[in-house]
């Protein structure tokens, strides 16, 4: 056996998981493509009266209704400005169905094994900025840093609040 | 014993037996005579019997078994119906309904052995028989359920083999195995005349047999077998190197054989004759084993198979039973609830494309063909309307599978409480939607309990108050355009309105001051608020605070309401109100600052143009009087949360919609028109206003937000 197939052979062995990056605002983070059902266009979003205000509306998803949520509202950070390049990412959550998350802007698609990924936990920190708390590691992509969301955390009922 | 293919129709036909059992005790209990009632009693206990033995669930068969024993004493007048007798019963049913409830949950009976109910059945069939009470009997002497037989009578009978015409594969196969040192079996076997699952008996025999040999030929095919495609006989040819008797012994453990029949094949001409005229005859093997296991098996030979052979089909040639009417041919299928959802969601699909091709019609109407076009798409909409119809038609069942067992209930309750009571119903036949039908039980339940334990008074009061002795509890269900009424009430005490108001200022719900201008029927509403439960001690029944306000959110939760009437001391009606169907319903569209909304026209009595000067202020709330009647004026801009407009037109669009006895005035922007529309939940994930019920999809892709204008008023 020689040695580049060695190599390989042990490739294979890490976790590798693949991220798709979007921008926000400046910055850009990573949703792990297990989640993500698809992507789609900017489209008409219905507003629902009286809902929660991180919910931008429910779309039309080839005839399904899905909910919209505007992370950017979620994450405490101003509103969202629609541009030609911002699109709806639609999760896939088993139990509750579909969700929508607004972003500014889809970049790429990377490969991100254990290694390259530094974990944060973010309970209990009580000096961190709001939007640290739908995070749940850095990506080093290369030179790059990107802030891996956890989708549990954007899904869940609790929005961020500025108590901490 | 992989009966599990059979797990759903054995739960399904037990509560069916189980509910015959029910209604029949309960009409026992009144006439503890009628010789019908009696023998219905007994064959579905036996039936029950025979499923329970089939599936493998002995204690359950155990049960049933004595139970039909004690039937059989009934039946033959050795034993009277009498209360404690009566009581007896209704604890096996309760029983069995155990074991049904676990078998549904984990697919086995668990392991509650019920011995103190046997053993009371026993000390009744003990006394009939004039005997000390036995402390069991698994191994009573079976012949009850088949007296009409002739006795048995075994031994010498010539037993002829029928002509099976075998093919040429199947005599290669059977001399190749005596060749090889097998012996060769002509086995018979005949299933109970009761037996419900043929094919499922003739799979475990085989299966129990198979594990001494090989079986060559089956008659009829297995194929035919297994589409339960025979009567009462089936046969087979059998090749082993094992005793027959324990072949016997194997196939005749499995339960509800009649009987079992073998002849050892020494030549092949004995099973065809078209190989040979001479037919020898082998000493005929009776069987007459009775195990433990499978008491059904009994010394009762049905003659199979008397006739040599007519030159009939094979099939059929070695059944003589043929009076045995052929099974009626199934006039309905079980469907499974998840494929009737698909075909009602490939229905809505149908509709939201009918639906953008209306509306492409609509704006784009000058075509060439236009006129041929819209006779088409009218053409589609016939056709897409009642194929919806025949949809929801198939998910509609009677509320009787629910509201069948409240009679057992009401006469529990009347015993416990020692109140004399009665339940009429009427309506049972009223359709619903299975999956509505399947969630109003606990709330219906909740309501007739309430009413035993807290509205029909006792006695001694119901004597002072002029009343008939007995208390009437009534559920009455029927149509009512798009929405099926249920009433649940009685004639009893009533809604005490000052108690009920003392008890919300007590617990703070309300100021007195606010009590004091409460409409009756306002504080009567105040029983649906949480944990408000006016029982003043807990009883088992009712009483534990929760309440009705649960009842309520279940009945909201399946898109319905409720609602009380009440005259202390005559008794109070529960009106519940659900929709026929869930999923498509005809609405009305209304346009709010540039947003559609939906509102079902079931709710709507007409669309008014009122002029701003006809609004009049009643309290400060906006009402108008539209022919003689005072209506609520509700701005829809404003409870929907929306920047009101600068200025309000001459002329205001207004829908007045209606719930119950109430009527409000809806003002809207603008109406866009009438449309059949699919029903779509927003999900779990927004927390919208209960005032949204949902959203659907417009023909132009659009979505528009259902309004549930009952939470208006």
């Amino acid at each position: 056996m020689s040695e580049a197939n060695v190599a390989e052979f042990e490739e294979v062995e890490k976790v590798l998981t693949q991220y798709i990056v979007v921008r926000i605002g400046s910055e850009k983070y990573g949703i792990d493509i297990g989640y993500v059902d698809n992507i789609v266009r900017m489209q008409k979003i219905t507003k629902v009266p009286m809902a929660q205000d991180y919910f931008a509306g429910i779309i039309n998803l080839r005839g399904e209704i899905v909910p919209v949520m505007s992370i950017r509202k979620k994450m405490g950070l101003s509103e969202d400005v629609f541009t030609g390049k911002s699109r709806i990412i639609i999760l896939k959550v088993e139990e509750r169905g579909n969700l929508g998350i607004i972003v500014d802007e889809v970049r790429e698609v990377i490969t991100l094994s254990e290694d390259d990924i530094e974990k944060v936990s973010n309970g209990g920190s009580s000096h961190g900025t709001p939007k640290q708390s739908f995070i749940n590691g850095i990506g080093k992509n290369g030179e790059e840093l990107i802030s891996l969301f956890e989708i549990n955390d954007i899904i869940s009922e609790k929005e961020n609040s500025n108590s901490n | 014993m992989d009966v599990g293919q059979y797990l759903e129709i054995f739960i399904d036909e037990s509560s069916e037996h189980l509910q015959t059992l029910s209604d029949c005790i309960m009409t026992l209990e009144q006439e503890p005579d009628n010789k019908d009632t009696i023998n219905e009693v007994f064959r579905a206990a036996h039936s029950l019997k025979g499923m329970a033995g089939t599936m493998g669930f002995k204690r359950m068969q155990h049960l049933t078994h004595d139970m039909e024993n004690v039937f059989q004493e009934v039946r033959s007048d050795k034993i009277q119906v009498d209360s404690a007798m009566i009581d007896l019963l209704f604890e096996c049913l309760d029983a069995l309904d155990g074991y049904l409830a676990n078998v549904k949950n984990t697919s086995d009976e668990g392991t509650e052995d019920n011995e103190n109910i046997i053993k009371e059945l026993n000390d009744f069939l003990a006394k009939a028989n004039g005997e000390a009470p036995k402390s069991s009997a698994p191994k009573k002497e079976e012949s009850a359920p088949k007296k009409d037989d002739a006795p048995a009578a075994s031994g010498g009978e010539d037993v002829h083999i029928p002509n099976l015409e075998l093919t040429d594969k199947e005599i290669d196969d059977i001399k190749s195995a005596k060749d090889s040192g097998h012996k060769i079996y002509y086995i018979d076997v005949a299933i109970q005349k009761d037996c419900l699952l043929k094919a499922a008996r003739a799979f475990l025999v085989f299966k129990a047999v198979e594990e001494f040999g090989q079986i060559l030929v089956f008659r009829p095919s297995s194929q035919e077998i297994e589409d339960e495609n025979f009567e009462l006989n089936f046969s087979f040819v059998f090749a082993t190197s094992e005793e027959l008797e324990k072949i016997e012994a194997a196939a005749t453990s499995v339960s509800e054989i009649e009987n079992i029949t073998s002849i050892s094949v020494t030549d092949v001409a004995m099973l065809d004759q078209s190989q040979a005229k001479e037919e020898k005859k082998e000493e005929p093997k009776e069987e007459k084993k009775e195990t433990p296991a499978a008491p059904a098996a009994t010394p009762a030979p049905a003659a199979p198979a008397a006739t040599p052979a007519p030159a009939a089909k094979a099939g059929a040639a070695n059944n003589k039973n043929t009076k045995v009417a052929k099974p009626v041919a199934s006039r309905t299928v079980r469907v499974d609830i998840e494929k009737l959802d698909a075909l009602m969601n490939q229905v809505s699909e149908l509709i939201i494309a009918k639906n953008s091709i209306v509306s492409m019609s609509n704006t784009d109407g000058n075509g060439v063909n236009s006129q041929g076009f819209h006779e088409q798409i009218e053409y589609l909409e016939r056709i897409t309307t009642s194929l919806h119809e025949s949809v929801m038609k198939v998910r509609m069942v009677p509320i009787e599978s629910v509201v069948n067992k409240y009679p057992r209930m009401i006469r529990d309750l009347s015993r416990k409480l020692d109140k004399p009571m009665e339940l009429t119903m009427t309506g049972e036949e009223t359709e619903l939607d299975r999956t509505v039908v399947d969630q109003i039980g606990d709330p219906l339940q909740h309501l007739l309990r309430n009413s035993a334990d807290h509205g029909i008074e006792s006695k001694e009061i119901r004597a002072e108050r002029g009343k008939p002795e007995s208390g009437h509890i009534f559920l009455n269900a029927y149509q009512e355009g798009n929405n099926v009424i249920i009433k649940v009430g009685d004639d009893g005490n009533g809604i005490d309105t000052e108690a009920v108001k003392s008890k919300a200022i007590e617990r703070g719900i309300v100021t007195p001051e606010q009590a004091e201008s409460m409409s009756q029927k306002e504080i009567v509403n105040l029983l649906f608020m949480p944990s408000f439960s006016m029982a003043k001690k807990i009883t088992d029944i009712s009483g534990r605070g929760v309440g009705l306000d649960v009842v309520k959110s279940n009945i909201e939760g399946l898109g319905g309401d409720v609602e009380v009437e009440s005259k202390f001391g005559e008794g109070s009606t529960f009106t519940v109100r659900l929709p026929l169907t869930l999923a498509i319903i005809q609405a009305l569209l209304v346009e709010v600052r540039g947003d559609k909304y939906a509102i079902a026209l079931g709710s709507i009595l007409n669309i008014e143009d009122i002029a701003i000067g006809d609004i009049k202020y009643v309290e400060n709330r906006e009402v108008i009087n539209l022919r003689g009647t005072v209506i609520p004026i509700i701005r829809m801009d404003k409870i929907l949360g929306i920047e009101p407009r600068e200025e309000d037109p001459d002329v205001l669009t207004v829908v007045i919609v209606n719930r119950g006895d109430n009527n409000a005035g809806l003002v809207v922007d603008n109406l866009v028109g009438q449309q059949e529309i699919v029903i779509k939940s927003l999900g779990d994930y927004i927390k919208a206003n209960k005032l949204i019920s949902g959203a659907t999809i417009l023909g132009d892709g659009e979505v528009a937000l259902i309004l549930d204008v009952n939470t208006l008023m």
